[in-house]
């Protein structure tokens, strides 16, 4: 076998899993998307843009969506950083892997149940009947907006604290010496070095996070009960209930189009901010 | 506030060069139950180039990370320019360092790395006299024109270049370098010792240098500073450490020597007699504080050993072992009945006169009696 021959050999069972998990299913939305609703639902072949025509529609479901996913990750990454930053360089290598493994517990039980438990916390029973206890009345938070935000931040919480520790336990702590050393105060030392040198961590956070809260459908259905959907739920409503597959199909390849663009143009910020000099000594 | 103005100068620090610029007094630093500073005293003098010496883990480090403000002294007091500094965080402290493993920031040009410093300083310097002076130092570390270049883009040998220039940019009272160039090839860092050297001595700035390496801190310092297991053993110039070792570790640490070990059979002044276990006498200058009965050895450096070919009052008769060749020098082992394996070191002009000796020869080593030292021998 030739070194060629044995790298394709290698590659083999990524290839199939690509083409048989992703390839294949996108070409059949793909396809789909240009059908029509058969009369008991499904799809009739077809090539018409009527389903594109028709998106609008669902334009509630994509404006929840980039709303709240970009918020939600904003929101979860800048709670996760300084618990990141506690664990990865303040707390004693002792206790590190213990307060680690809290942080990944709630991962043991299944997000529905958990969400079930936040139904519960911000339902008429929890916050705001302790809200009233104490003289603030009529307040509404379950089925809000906000509700499916504290949702989301809880839920991805570990996701985002991950790639943001092991970003910061990485970072070399005698260039933290170093700064000092050459007269900065702990405030600059963390703006001029820990920041910037965590940003690749952020990063990735953010993109897990975001890439799969574009797709989130459990959340805005438990805690946003049916108010604030997501264009997940705009998806299974289409697949499972009205049997809609040709308009889903559209749905789902316009949700597809919207993350390319995010994403894409995420990353070329990202990569911008990490060749970014510094403007006090620019182009020395 | 009232002023006052004094003839005759006031009591600054800056001025008067018989302050030291730091001090250690009764420094102790322990981690837990690891006591790896003890009770150190030391006064670093003004433009002076202090190195520290030991094996590893021998305390070095510790001793310039409280200097730095890294590490808080368990015990004692460290001072610098005439004030405690115990307390002092180390970005208030008027002292740099240069660090083991360079730790120059990834994500800065080298321009920004050398400039950090400067721009941490209040009132905050301008952007031309900080590119100024980033310019003269790169200058200075024969770096000029690497301002844009990443870290990651540089040599190891231009990192510590660029590690050097950060730190002297500030122009510190103290620049404290933590073995730094134990990185380096052979080649390099005999040149960056070199630099070194020239840049201390045109800055007048005061160096304080970490390192395992006898060869580097005798070559470079004014004074060593001899540590072994979080004591400092002694202090001195390198020509006081070679020729007058406190103890037979000194010696053996510093340069090399033959050592023959006995206890102390009379002592008059500095001169004693030692008594070898087979019970010959070897006479020589004694170090302080042994008295007559103590366990010590005679320390005979190679060179100070003369060899030759014909029998002399008081010469030991040897046999020739080996022969190595170091250019200037040829050094030989020697093996006596009497004293053991013995190594010698013979210019070069002993050899063209014609006195060589070869593996197998017969041959008597004798030494004057002043370079014999009898040390404390506790190893
Ligand atoms: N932060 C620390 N925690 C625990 N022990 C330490 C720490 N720093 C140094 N030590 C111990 O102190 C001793 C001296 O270390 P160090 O000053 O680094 O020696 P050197 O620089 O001479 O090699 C060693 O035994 C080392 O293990
Ligand atoms: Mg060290």
């Amino acid at each position: 076998m030739t070194q060629r021959e044995r790298n394709w050999l290698l590659l083999a069972p990524a290839a199939a899993w690509f083409f048989v998990m992703l390839i294949l299913p996108l070409s059949f939305v793909f396809v789909f998307s240009f059908g029509e609703r058969g009369d008991a639902g499904g799809y009739v072949p077809a090539f018409t843009f009527e389903q594109y025509a028709n998106l609008p529609a669902r334009f509630a479901a994509f404006k929840n969506t980039l709303i709240l996913a970009p918020l939600g990750t904003l929101a979860a990454m800048l709670i996760a950083y300084p618990l990141a930053y506690q664990l990865a360089v303040r707390t004693d290598p002792k206790w590190r892997l213990i307060l680690l493994v809290l942080v990944i517990v709630p991962f043991w039980t299944s997000i529905l149940i958990r969400s079930y438990a936040w139904l519960f916390i911000l339902g008429g029973q929890g916050i705001p009947r302790l809200l009233d206890f104490i003289g603030i009345e009529d307040v509404r938070l379950i089925y809000t907006p906000f509700a499916v935000l504290i949702g989301i931040i809880y839920g991805y919480l570990p996701l985002m604290v991950f790639p943001i520790y092991v970003a910061l336990d990485r970072l070399d702590k005698r260039l933290l010496e170093a700064s000092a050393d050459l007269g900065a105060r702990p405030m600059t030392t963390f703006f001029r070095v820990t920041l910037p040198m965590s940003i690749p961590g952020m990063a990735t956070g953010c993109m897990l996070v975001f890439i799969l809260l574009m797709g989130e459908f459990l959340i805005p259905a438990l805690l946003g009960g049916g108010k604030v959907f997501f264009v997940g739920n705009a998806l299974v409503d289409l697949f499972l209930q009205s049997r809609n597959w040709a308009f889903g199909s559209a749905v789902a390849m316009m949700l597809i189009v919207v993350m390319l663009v995010t994403v894409t143009v995420y990353m070329r910020l990202i990569a911008r901010l990490n060749t970014q000099r510094d403007d006090d000594v620019a182009l020395m | 506030m009232m002023q006052e103005k004094v003839p005759g100068g006031t009591q600054e620090a800056e001025g008067d060069a018989s302050m030291p610029v730091a001090e250690l007094r009764s420094v102790s630093k322990s981690f837990g139950s690891v006591l790896a500073a003890r009770d150190l005293n030391l006064s670093i003098r003004q433009g002076e180039f202090l190195s520290f010496l030991g094996p590893s883990g021998c305390g070095k480090t510790t001793a310039l990370r409280m200097l730095a403000g890294f590490e808080t002294p368990t015990e004692g007091e460290v001072r610098i320019a005439g004030e405690v500094v115990n307390d002092l965080p180390s970005f208030r402290r008027p002292v740099n360092m240069v660090f083991q493993s360079y730790a120059l920031f990834p994500h800065l040009t080298v321009a920004q790395n050398i400039a950090y410093g400067l721009q941490q300083q209040r009132p905050r310097p301008t952007r031309e006299e900080v590119s100024a002076k980033v310019s003269e130092a790169l200058e200075t570390v024969r770096l000029a024109g690497f301002e844009g270049r990443r870290i990651w883009e540089m040599s190891g040998g231009q990192q510590q270049r660029v590690a050097l220039a950060r730190a002297i940019v500030n122009r510190p009272r103290l620049l404290l370098l933590d073995e730094p160039l134990a990185a380096l090839d052979r080649k390099l860092r005999k040149e960056m010792q070199i630099e070194l050297q020239d840049l201390q001595r045109s800055l007048g700035i005061t160096f304080v240098l970490v390192t395992h390496d006898q060869e580097e801190a005798l070559s470079l310092s004014d004074r060593i500073c001899v540590m072994r297991g979080g004591r400092i053993v002694q202090i001195g110039s390198p020509r006081e450490l070679y020729d007058e070792p406190a103890s037979k570790y000194v010696a053996d640490f510093v340069g090399t020597s033959n050592f023959f070990e006995g206890s102390i059979a009379s002592k008059d002044g500095e001169q004693a007699v030692l008594k070898l276990a087979d019970g010959q006498t070897m006479a020589g200058t004694c170090a302080p504080g042994l008295s007559v009965g103590d366990k010590a050895c005679v320390s005979l450096r190679p060179e100070q050993i003369a060899l030759e070919n014909a029998a002399s009052d008081g010469a030991h008769p040897v046999t020739v072992l080996n022969r190595i060749f170091l250019g200037e020098h040829t050094e030989y082992l020697v093996s006596s009945e009497t004293l053991g394996n013995v190594i010698v070191l013979a210019p070069r002009q002993a050899e063209r006169a014609g006195t060589s000796y070869n593996k197998g020869d017969k041959a008597w080593i004798t030494w004057r009696e002043d370079a014999a030292r009898i040390l404390l021998s506790e190893q």
